[in-house]
């Protein structure tokens, strides 16, 4: 009956969506393990092609992103969407297919990788067919997100909304004009874009697929879920506006600093490192927020191991955007591109921020979908020891390697030639891959654990049918049989 | 003068029972905070004056054959950077937590904060002893327990020290570990940007 009832929030789909993120966190972070293997091990292949490196890492990212990622978005997208709006999600079936249709995609999309369909461009390797698909369930993840706000009881529009809005949107618009191409056969099509013009799009892509996802995304997460763990309103609500506007302006302009000393003109590349120095300030307002935010709740802290996460993924967000910019000075990018600190650089923001702040959110939501205790907390703080231990182990580690390689491929003898050959280099760095390796093994292990211990809390429960409460006089919106605001209270 | 203090603090307390050295700052005690505080000028003078030995002796070997060498002059100049470095990442380190410190109702003169991450920075500072046979690899290995050994002490001695709940201690402490990855990681991105202006080892670009 609960599907029913326009008066119960459509909270069963966020727990399917929820299993779906575990699922693919596993997954996927078992790839990323694997091909850190390979790093040490060539012939983890096993001659099988699509075991090789070059596939292998393009189903470990599309897996981590658009399979943990964005599934963990959507879940908690719908979850929030609802409470803020005071109001069921809209066509709750259409948020069941987006739910499937998103998972049938990323299974088949990541197959495909195996098999060695590619487009080439990162982060958006999968071939036109898939393309079209995506966005297709990302306009109808639009239409239930933005339905349920259009259909709102309450006045204002809280600001998770608009990072996830921003994210709908953002995404759809990037995905759309960096994904036109030409098809040719079924798992081949040639991109619309040639030359410097197809680089600097896709980087326009792949940089605000960071900013709107993997940052917007999981900030709105944190602005409907830190609050609600912290039992303390936002810190301060007109901080976390404005940093909202100031972060979606200036991170459009950021990505060239991906092609710093690249064929495109030198002023856009001046352009993107300016940009990308100026949006340390909007990141920051967020951080500020969220620690001052934090900070009042302390007494929490001592029963609830989600919060932990919390507290630990801002302190990486902090340290990845301050990395980035950083990393985008040209004099210091010429030493880091092409390194592993750029690798260590995504993982301090994938598993410190993005990971982190996930499983904070998941240890609160699910026992609260469920009504019931969360099945260990010892397991749960025992994960925390293991992604803090993995996270950092993994980021110095690449720190090390990073560095060392951006001094040795750029070390000259006296006569101005190259001292050291790639080969050797890259042998070099076999104790770094181990202890990555290791590092990742941590984090895989952890994950393990709370995969199991979401599990448990799950088993044999049903979803906790929620209903609205009302809304106080001044912020209430009024709606007639149609669902069109009827009577606007006015403050 | 406090010599009696000084007799039952030598140096090795402070690595193998920080417990005790936090309670006696709690207690504010002057001889013991400016017994800790005598040890400061050493912790930040010993990582650059073993690098720049083991550098210019040594050589860094970053995993490739040959070690990369610098000039003794380019060493010692590398060395001092690093010293300021140094000093400016531990005094802003103090200002910052007393900063902050307000919002987490810490409590502590400025000599308590001087003398806690002086404990704090110990281990790291006994660790780069590695910098004396600076192989990276070598280096990442020794100062991998340390900076456990160091965010333990951090974790634990903070609300110790500054008498404030555990759970305030935790987000207190917290928030300086992302200031001090925000610092470590400023310090490789300055480096770059001076190799690339060309001081330190050869590179051309
Ligand atoms: C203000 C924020 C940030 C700025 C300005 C920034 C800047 C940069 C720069 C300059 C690079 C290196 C480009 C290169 O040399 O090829 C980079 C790489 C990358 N960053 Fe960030 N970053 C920021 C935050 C983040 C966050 C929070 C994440 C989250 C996971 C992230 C994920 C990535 C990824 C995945 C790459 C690798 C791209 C590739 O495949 O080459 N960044 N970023
Ligand atoms: C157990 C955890 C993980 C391990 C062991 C791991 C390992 C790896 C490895 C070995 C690579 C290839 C690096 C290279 O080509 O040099 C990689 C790339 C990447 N991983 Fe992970 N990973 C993990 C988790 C994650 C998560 C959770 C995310 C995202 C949310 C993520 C996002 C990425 C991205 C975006 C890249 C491409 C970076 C680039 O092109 O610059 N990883 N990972």
């Amino acid at each position: 009956m609960q599907r029913q009832n326009p008066e119960i929030y459509e909270d069963r789909v966020v727990v399917r969506l929820v299993q779906f993120s575990v699922l693919w966190a596993v997954l996927g972070m078992a790839a990323g393990v694997w091909v850190a293997a390979e790093f040490l091990w060539p012939t983890l292949d096993f001659g099988q092609f699509w075991l090789s490196f070059g596939r292998l890492r393009p189903l470990h990212t599309n897996a981590v992103i658009f399979g943990f990622g964005v599934s963990a978005l959507m879940a908690t997208g719908f979850y929030s969407v609802q409470r803020t709006s005071h109001v069921r999600l809209f066509l709750p079936g259409l948020a069941w297919f987006c739910c499937y249709a998103w998972q049938l995609v990323v299974l088949l999309g990541g197959l495909s990788l195996l098999a060695g369909w590619t487009s080439s461009k990162e982060y958006a390797e999968l071939e036109w067919p898939f393309d079209i698909a995506i966005a297709l369930i990302w306009v109808c993840f639009g239409i239930v997100f933005f339905g349920t706000i259009a259909r709102r009881r309450i006045r204002p529009i809280y600001i998770s909304n608009w990072f996830y809005g921003g994210l709908i949107i953002v995404i759809a618009m990037l995905h759309i004009v960096n994904s036109l191409a030409l098809p040719v056969t079924l798992d081949k099509s040639y991109s619309l874009y040639a030359g410097a013009q197809d680089a600097i799009v896709q980087w326009w892509y792949g940089h605000n697929a960071v900013g709107f996802l993997l940052t917007g995304g999981f900030l709105g997460m944190l602005y409907y879920f830190l609050p609600k763990q912290a039992d303390q309103p936002i810190w301060s609500y007109r901080l976390s506006v404005v940093a909202f506007w100031a972060f979606t302006y200036s991170y459009i302009w950021a990505g060239p600093h991906h092609l710093h000393y690249n064929a495109v003109p030198e002023w856009v590349q001046s352009t993107a490192m300016v940009m990308s120095l100026v949006l340390l300030a909007p990141s920051w307002a967020t951080l500020i927020n969220g620690v001052m935010t934090v900070s009042k709740a302390w007494a929490k802290l001592k029963r609830d191991p989600a919060l932990k996460f919390i507290v630990l993924s801002l302190a990486f967000y902090g340290l990845a955007t301050f990395e980035g910019p950083m990393m985008a000075i040209r004099s210091v990018n010429v030493v880091s591109h092409f390194t592993d600190w750029t690798i260590g650089h995504v993982h301090s923001g994938a598993l410190g921020w993005n990971a982190m702040v996930t499983y904070g959110t998941f240890y609160f939501l699910v026992p609260r979908l469920v009504g019931a205790e969360l099945h260990s907390t010892r397991l749960a703080n025992l994960h925390f020891v293991l992604a803090l231990a993995g996270t950092l182990l993994y980021i110095l580690a690449m720190w090390a390697s990073g560095v060392s390689q951006g001094l040795l491929w750029l070390s000259v003898d006296r006569l101005g030639e190259l001292s050291f050959g790639f080969r050797d280099i890259m042998a070099g760095m076999r104790p770094y891959y181990g202890l990555r390796l290791v590092a990742g093994l941590l984090f895989w292990g952890g994950t393990l654990l709370m995969a199991y211990n979401l599990f448990m809390t799950l088993r044999g429960r049903r979803t906790v049918a929620v209903s609205p409460p009302p809304v106080a006089e001044p912020w209430r919106l009024e709606r007639g049989a149609a669902g069109i605001a009827t009577e606007r209270a006015r403050a | 003068m406090g010599r009696g203090n000084m007799e039952r603090g030598p140096f090795l307390t402070l690595l193998f029972d920080p417990a005790r050295v936090f309670r006696e700052l709690a207690d504010a005690e002057r001889t013991r905070i400016r017994a800790i505080q005598r040890y400061l000028p050493l912790l930040l003078l010993l990582p650059p004056a073993c690098a720049a030995l083991g550098g210019i002796v040594f050589g860094w070997r970053l995993g490739a054959s040959e070690p990369l060498y610098l000039g003794t002059a380019q060493a010692v100049i590398v060395s001092l950077l690093y010293l300021f470095a140094l000093c400016f990442g531990f005094f802003s380190t103090v200002a910052l937590a007393r900063w902050m410190g307000v919002t987490y109702g810490a409590e502590g003169s400025y000599r308590v904060y001087v003398a806690l991450f002086t404990v704090v920075c110990a281990p790291l500072a006994v660790a780069s002893l590695a910098h004396l046979f600076p192989h990276v690899f070598f280096n990442v290995l020794v100062m991998i327990p340390a900076v456990i050994w160091s965010m333990a002490l951090l974790y634990r001695g903070l609300p110790v020290v500054l008498h404030i709940p555990p759970e305030r201690g935790m987000l207190m402490s917290s928030a300086l570990v992302g200031w001090l990855l925000v610092a470590a990681v400023s310090l490789l991105g300055i480096s770059a940007g001076l190799w690339t202006a060309g001081l330190g080892p050869a590179i051309r670009i």
